[in-house]
């Protein structure tokens, strides 16, 4: 069954042949898990030229992130939000404002225009924010806290059940 | 104002809604106060499936009214004196709740001056 399937396949459409190892191929090779993992940290000059070079940039501007925090020789990148980057520069992908084989930040999901800029000026200031947070719960605690000293109720006292011993009514036997 | 106002003079004497009454029930009369009945028995409501919150000195009326729905489920207009009776009931309760309020109320102030007296 499978060599008549073969058979065919090679026979009568090598295109499919084709298709079907090239997709294989591609999923042995170019596997990502190792494909994108950065090297190791590097150590001597040497090995900072190498990773500078790797990832396409200059020993000067190369700068791998601590050791201990696991990424390996990947670029230390300025934090540059995507708003803050020039609007009329002709990117290779004016989507992402980024060119083309220009390394990505590490942490490039936050920093896009829909996300964060660290540049970015708030519109109101950090004090006046925690005024108006501190005004507006504090008054309300200290609203509460005045007024737990004001309850106030219908004048009712308990509903009369049954089960709770006798009750009377307001007229005599 | 009467609603919101209502258990705020009776702040003085510590006493709140639905607070329970502290003094024996025939403190302050010179009758003899009759009882309340219950007329519905507990099986019957349990058998109704009547909820534990609504098993009061009312409850009669509310089987009542609770069998005559039952009786003409489309019609329910029929059933219009049921509820009312039912309705009045409950509103009864609520006046002598309000009324056992207002004397607990006084039977404390009338404490309160005879200990401020002696």
């Amino acid at each position: 069954m499978a060599s008549t399937l073969l058979k065919k396949a090679i026979l009568t459409n090598p295109q499919y042949l084709r298709k079907t190892v090239g997709v294989l191929c591609n999923g042995v090779r170019n596997h990502w898990n190792y494909q994108y993992k950065p090297g190791a940290y590097p150590k001597t000059p040497e090995e900072r030229a190498a990773a500078a070079k790797k990832y396409g940039m200059t020993i000067e501007e190369y700068q791998p992130y601590p050791e201990e925090m696991g990424y390996g020789d990947y670029p230390k990148l300025p934090d540059i939000g995507a708003d803050s980057r020039d609007p009329h520069y002709p990117y290779d992908n004016p989507e992402f404002k980024r060119n083309f084989n220009e390394p990505i930040h590490a942490s490039a999901e936050i920093f896009g225009e829909d996300r964060y800029d660290p540049a970015m000026r708030p519109r109101f200031s950090v004090g006046r924010q925690w005024t108006w947070f501190l005004g507006v719960v504090g008054g309300s605690m200290a609203l509460y806290f005045y007024l737990e000293d004001y309850k106030m109720g219908r004048p009712v006292t308990a509903k009369q059940y049954p089960g709770d011993g006798p009750h009377y009514l307001f007229a005599s036997k | 104002m009467g609603q919101v106002m209502g258990s705020y003079g009776a702040r003085n004497v510590d006493l709140y809604m639905d607070d329970k009454p502290s003094f024996e029930p025939q403190t302050g009369f010179s009758y003899e106060r009759k009882q309340r009945e219950m007329v519905a028995r507990e099986e019957e409501l349990v058998s109704a499936r009547i909820p534990p919150q609504f098993r009061d000195y009312c409850s009669h009326k509310l089987l009542d009214y609770q069998v005559c729905r039952y009786k003409n489920m489309p019609m329910l207009y029929k059933c219009a004196h049921e509820k009312h009776d039912y309705l009045n009931c409950e509103h009864q309760d609520y006046v002598l709740r309000m009324k056992e309020f207002e004397r607990e109320r006084r039977l404390r102030v009338r404490e309160q001056r005879l200990v401020g007296a002696a």
